[in-house]
């Protein structure tokens, strides 16, 4: 009787360890997928607000880089554009030009926390819906593509970067529009990687990817990396590519939510020919 | 009884925002992501009840979580340590059983009695958090490297954290 109690308690301890467990994995690995997660992170308002006041300290030690980079862009995009000007609404920043319709918007964020030696890194950015950050938006920054929005408080953001293990962003071949896409293995944070390629595209190491612009998250063009290793088995019909990413992860400070104006009418259109994923 | 809650709680406190401002921003190396938050479980009193214990490791992990958007992983691993802590505790039990005046720390045990103690779990916490976390078989020689990498910057700050924060308990 008493072996059959002991036993009883801890097949008790057991089994509540074990529903708990299936409680806490079904939210990570829902995770992965931006539009399911749901669960406190940084973007909820009192992490948020301790995140934000330690970035207000680190934020003195970047500033000189930071500063930097923002020049640089600044220089950039004066020599692209003289003749386009940025009209200043709120806190949105957008082309005016009568002969072409708007599509991008772009609102400015700043990473306030931010990992890149994980298995799925996230950025908190310090816009939220506020601001008009929505779920499913693309991110850049200055050197190319940052990743998704995946969650957003009023005030919060997070961005599921390029570097998590279920994102795949739309890229093509800047020389010949070939398209692929791009994903990470999670070994090393400055390189991403694109399989099944094949085998009679003329292909350099070197060669720049940018993205596709199919989808509605960014626009076509932003830099991706360039090839620096071409991975090619024999007996296989098709290759993989090592990409170096032009993003330094460990180093973003300033970023662009992208807002797409023609988002809605694109999915719309396509919702009855597309399977919903 | 009053007095350990206020302690204990602000302990936790303590190690869930050293964890989540300062721990998390070290970014050495992919192989390296120290945690110092399972101290708090690895501190609990002896005869601690198991559920309390899980209780205590589930607050904590979703905590840690909330502050590293990782969504549930570090709440999983804090509760695997929190289930097996009395089993571990129960094969390195001394002779004659452990006085219940004194804590497992540094202080009061001993350096080496703590270093076996705190490596077992640290090691079975780092583990399961990077299978967990990686899931894939063909990359079981990175997950073995991060753990074993980031167990040595675990251990380092774990100790670190009880020469600053724990006294030895008076007998």
């Amino acid at each position: 009787m008493r072996n059959l109690i002991q036993f009883l308690k801890k097949f008790r301890d057991f089994l509540i360890f074990f529903i708990l467990q299936v409680f806490v994995l079904t939210l990570f690995f829902n995770s992965k997928d931006y539009h399911r997660s749901k669960m406190t992170n940084t973007s909820s308002s009192i992490i948020g607000w301790f995140v934000e006041k330690k970035y207000n300290i680190d934020k003195h030690f970047s500033l000189s880089d930071a500063n930097e980079k923002l020049l640089d862009a600044n220089a950039k995009l004066k020599a692209q554009q003289p003749e386009s000007f940025y009209l200043l609404q709120g806190d949105i920043y957008y082309v005016n030009d009568t002969l072409k319709k708007e599509q991008f918007q772009y609102i400015p964020a700043t990473v306030i926390n931010s990992s890149s030696n994980k298995r799925n890194n996230y950025f908190t950015l310090n816009k939220g819906s506020a601001q008009g950050v929505e779920v499913g938006m693309g991110v850049i920054s200055d050197d190319g593509v940052i990743g998704i929005i995946a969650d957003v408080s009023h005030h919060y953001s997070i961005v599921m970067t390029v570097l998590t293990e279920k994102s795949s962003t739309n890229v093509k071949l800047l020389k010949n529009n070939e398209y692929w896409f791009l994903t990470w293995d999670g070994l090393d944070s400055d390189f991403a990687q694109i399989d099944d390629v094949k085998r009679d595209i003329p292909i350099e190491i070197g060669d720049d990817v940018v993205t596709r612009g199919g989808g509605t998250q960014f626009p076509e063009g932003i830099p991706v990396g360039t090839i620096d290793e071409i991975i090619s088995k024999d007996g296989e019909q098709t290759m993989g590519l090592n990409i170096k990413l032009n993003v330094n992860y460990n180093a973003v400070y300033h970023v662009y939510v992208i807002k797409n104006m023609m988002k809605d009418e694109q999915l719309n259109l396509e919702s009855p020919y597309l399977e919903d994923e | 009884m009053n007095n350990a809650w206020v302690k204990y709680g602000s302990y936790f406190v303590l190690i869930v925002l050293i964890q989540g401002l300062v721990v998390n921003n070290i970014e050495m190396s992919i192989y390296v992501n120290p945690m110092i938050y399972p101290v708090m479980i690895i501190m609990l009193p002896f005869e601690f009840n198991i559920l309390l214990t899980m209780l205590v490791a589930f607050v904590l992990g979703i905590s840690v979580d909330a502050f590293s958007n990782t969504f549930g992983l570090n709440a999983s691993a804090a509760m695997v340590i929190g289930y097996l802590r009395p089993t571990v505790l129960n094969i390195i039990k001394p002779r004659d059983g452990y006085d219940p005046v004194l804590l497992p720390s540094i202080h009061d045990m001993g350096k080496l009695w703590f270093l076996a103690y705190a490596t077992v779990l640290i090691f079975i916490h780092h583990l399961w958090f990077f299978i967990i976390e990686v899931l894939r078989f063909d990359q079981i020689g990175q997950i073995l490297l991060k753990t074993l990498f980031s167990l040595t910057f675990s251990l380092f700050l774990i100790m670190l954290f009880q020469y600053i924060f724990y006294k030895p308990s008076k007998k």
